[in-house]
């Protein structure tokens, strides 16, 4: 009835709009031409996209990019099931990985070139997710502040002495999660909780969404301290070669825990239909050549043996790893978030 | 002649029936699911978040208030009762703030207040290297940011209100011997005070269901911690019930400003017999006034939009400017025209039927479509989330339903001016139109249709509006390569990219610009 009176202004107005809804609603399905990939992706798009540019460029294969939360890309995925446009998953945590590959979310992959590439603590056993690059969640200090010494370990942050000194991520997320999920496994339920305490009095309104806010906190000395990715620290230090920000290896005392690691990583969807151009795409990635631009372009630590890290960055023979399996990230994730929740951090 | 409503009724009835549904079971699905939660999940959030989250949701929402009143009530009466060059100018200029989304103004102070920015330099060069301003990430920097982005609404309301009131009250209380502050004092506000209550009764509503601002100004309220849960959890147990409380949070400032705002309607019907005199003043009188004007629409509009032009036209912001960007003003655009197309359909049968035949179905499913006023962005998110998946997960992941969400949130704004348009046609000029023998489509065509066109393009162009500048819903819901403006500003300002966050933010208030002139024209309260 409203469509009859096509020569009415208003009219038109709603028939272009209603053509706009149909080709908005129509865009999404078909969205695949024969070499296009879609990817949800949990990491922040400047350390991603540029990777995945050079792929693109060496293949023709075009990349939609979804960039997004981690555990709500996750999240995401179950909800969508086998409708998913979603071809692969690349997240910054390999727990919400293993979670992914738990829900029967991921296609588990037999490829040599992976298993060659990438030693096998850093890929779930039937490799239905590949690590890509390492990652240790550490202190950053700001060097007039703070001499090195003061800070052994993660833990020593829970201190008093640092009260309203020290910026860490909020509890959403996930590098958090999985810290705060190893130093569980190594410490203890109890010790933990009271590190967290310490932690929640310590830090007061500095609880940031981005690593990067973090890290530029630190410099300019608005805390003396923060926890974050390593490769935050070097990134600021690239653009900023004075700023007055150094990394700190935590937990390197005799006895202690050994820095907590992560990885990013990536996984092909179950239901995803463009297996080959997937699958070319982890190959580029796993790559001599894929791990250089994570090493140079992000500043972290690649996963092929073959492979050097920005000398910048600390030695990584220098220093030792907690020993968590990547794996076991994954169900320490639930009763970790209960104690985060019960602790009441941000 | 009761053939035009016989004929549309049943099919329309069913209509407003689903479209009411469509908007009620999002909502009572999450209401359902934070009801239904295992205690232990309520009793721990209650032991440890909620207390904290709602004082600092309750107490940014007083401080807003107070400071909202003070500059709405003081700006108002300074533009309707005394006389000074420009005044007409900055009667528009104080409505300006309104083209700004709390998270632009949220970001331009972040970057100016924050740790070592501008305004702490200046501070420093007169009180010590070691000096400090208090941080914008704090309560009084969401307080300020809130405030300059809203006290428009307390000012256009107060505005209104002084203009309309009869004056001869005042004037006997100067006759009795009254001074002009007490006259002020205990006549005048009194007066006003419906008016000001419902403008400050928005604001608060405004202020809780944020979540640009406080998000990028890291202060947790109730809106922000509901997306912090959808986001970091892998079940949205917790979310539901902090929505919960939104909701109900929400609801009492709705309420309470319907309350205010049919009082104050009964205030406005003395009318008044001529135009209060204006208070003359001399140039120091009218140096002080402009410069407090100056001030207030220089910190919460010039300033900020002249740093956006800077950083747009710096390098970095330059090279973003690129296919890709055009890409997210093409999928702002598209979203927002399909999100307006949708209100005004779904939206025009409920208003029609209501304003028609009123029974108190149809009344009932108009009502039900305000529900939307208290869905926080996140909110609403969540409930069209929770129930498409649950119902229709077919198209989880697709544009319908973010869509979907925007219209549930919006569609409040687009009522607003779709219902007066409707009531102020008569069914006579229809019937007339239906004797002198003109069938029902003619009808519509030749005389409802030109008659509620204004409304229907106002409407349009509000949710239009609304839409583009949406955040945490778009943030939740957008499927694959539907990056829009918003998104754009948000994701480069919450990682303190300013320069590369400028231009979109610049484009998403310059759109913002005309439209706010029709806001004002017609109805600003959607803002």
């Amino acid at each position: 009835m409203l469509l009859t009176c096509s020569r009415r202004t208003l009219c038109r107005t709603i028939l272009f709009g209603l053509m706009l809804w149909a080709i908005a609603g129509g865009a999404v399905p078909h969205a695949h031409a024969t070499d296009k990939l879609t990817i949800y992706s949990g990491r922040g798009e400047r350390l991603i996209k540029p990777v995945l540019d050079a792929f693109t460029a060496s293949t023709g294969i075009q990349i939609e990019l979804l960039s997004s939360g981690t555990t709500e890309l996750v999240n995401r995925l179950k909800a969508e099931g086998n409708r998913t446009s979603a071809d692969l998953l690349i997240t910054n945590d390999a727990g919400s990985l293993e979670l992914a590959r738990a829900a029967g979310l991921l296609h588990p992959l037999n490829m040599r070139e992976v298993e060659r590439a990438i030693p096998a603590q850093f890929r779930a056993p039937d490799n239905a997710w590949v690590g890509l690059s390492g990652r240790f969640w550490i202190v950053v200090y700001n060097t007039t502040l703070v001499k090195p010494n003061q800070v052994k370990s993660l833990l020593d942050l829970a201190n008093p002495k640092w009260k309203d000194k020290i910026a860490i991520p909020n509890s959403g997320s996930e590098y958090l999660q999985a810290g705060v999920s190893v130093i569980r496994a190594m410490h203890g339920d109890e010790k933990t909780r009271q590190f967290l305490q310490g932690l929640k009095t310590n830090a007061g309104g500095q609880v940031y969404q981005k690593s990067s806010q973090i890290v530029d906190a630190v410099a300019k000395g608005q805390v003396a301290l923060g926890i974050v990715n390593h490769y935050y620290i070097y990134r600021h230090l690239t653009t900023q070669p004075n700023a007055p920000i150094a990394a700190l290896m935590s937990d390197q005392q005799e006895g202690g825990m050994g820095a907590i690691m992560n990885v990013a990583g990536i996984g092909i969807i179950k239901s995803s239909k463009h297996l080959d151009s997937a699958k070319l795409l982890i190959e580029f990635l796993v790559a001599q050549a894929g791990q250089k631009l994570f090493a140079d372009l992000d500043k972290e630590y690649p996963l092929h043996p073959d492979v050097k890290a920005d000398p910048a960055l600390v030695e990584r023979k220098t220093f030792r790893a907690a020993l968590v399996p990547l794996t076991k990230l994954a169900e320490l994730r639930e009763p970790t978030l209960t104690l985060i929740e019960q602790v009441g951090l941000r | 002649m009761s053939t035009i409503r016989q004929q549309l009724t049943s099919p329309l009835q069913l209509f407003a029936l689903t479209a009411a549904g469509i908007i009620l079971l999002p909502l009572g699905y999450v209401t359902a699911q934070a009801l239904l939660a295992d205690p232990a999940v309520w009793s721990r959030l209650w032991n440890t978040r909620i207390p904290e989250l709602l004082f600092n949701t309750v107490s940014l929402a007083a401080s807003v208030a107070v400071v909202t009143l003070f500059l709405g009530i003081s700006t108002a009466w300074l533009v309707t009762r005394t006389e000074f060059p420009g005044r007409r100018l900055w009667e528009g200029a104080l409505v300006l703030p309104l083209a700004m989304p709390t998270y632009v103004l949220a970001y331009v102070y972040s970057y100016l207040l924050g740790f070592g920015g501008p305004i702490e330099h200046l501070w420093q060069l007169m009180a010590g290297p070691q000096a400090r301003i208090f941080s914008p990430h704090s309560y009084w920097g969401a307080t300020l940011v809130m405030s300059l982005d809203t006290f428009p609404f307390v000012y256009l309301l107060s505005r209104s209100a002084l203009l309309s009131m009869n004056v001869s009250f005042e004037e006997v209380a100067r006759a009795s011997g009254a001074s002009r502050l007490s006259t002020l004092w205990r006549v005048t506000l009194p007066l006003m005070r419906p008016s000001i209550a419902a403008g400050v009764a928005l604001v608060i509503l405004y202020v809780v269901s944020d979540f640009g601002a406080v998000s990028l100004l890291r202060y947790q309220t109730l809106t922000y911690a509901v997306f912090q849960q959808m986001t970091g959890r892998s079940d949205n147990t917790a979310a539901s019930i902090l929505s919960l409380l939104l909701v109900g949070l929400a609801l009492i400032f709705l309420i309470t400003e319907r309350w205010f705002r049919e009082r104050s309607r009964f205030y406005q019907t003395t009318g008044r017999y001529r135009a209060p005199q204006r208070h003359q003043y001399g140039w120091l009188g009218t140096m002080a006034i402009t410069s407090y004007l100056g001030l207030i629409v220089g910190v919460a509009f010039a300033l900020p939009t002249t740093l956006l032009v800077q950083w747009s036209l710096s390098p970095e912001a330059q090279m973003t400017l690129d296919s890709r960007f055009f890409g997210f003003v093409w999928n702002s655009g598209i979203l927002a025209a399909s999100a307006a197309t949708g209100g005004v359909l779904i939206g025009l049968p409920l208003a029609y039927l209501a304003s028609r035949r009123p029974t108190l179905l149809n009344v009932g499913c108009l009502q039900v479509a305000y529900a939307g006023y208290v869905l926080p962005g996140p909110v609403a998110a969540l409930a069209v989330l929770v129930l498409f998946t649950q119902l229709a997960p077919v198209f989880y992941g697709s544009v319908l339903i973010l869509i979907v969400a925007y219209v549930i949130h919006f569609l409040p704004a687009g009522l607003q001016s779709l219902e007066p348009a409707l009531q102020q046609i008569t069914p006579n000029l229809e019937e007339v139109s239906r004797t002198l023998g003109f069938g029902m489509r003619a009808t519509w065509r030749r005389v409802t249709l030109p008659l509620v066109r204004n409304g229907f393009v106002v409407a349009w162009v509000l949710m239009f509006l609304q839409t583009m500048k949406e955040l945490p819903a778009t943030l939740l819901l957008r499927p694959v390569g539907f990056d829009t403006l918003a998104i754009r500003v948000w994701m480069e300002a919450s990682e303190e990219y300013f320069q590369l966050a400028a231009p979109a933010a610049l484009l998403i208030v310059l759109l913002s610009l005309p439209a706010l002139a029709l806001l004002v024209s017609k109805d600003w309260r959607a803002a």
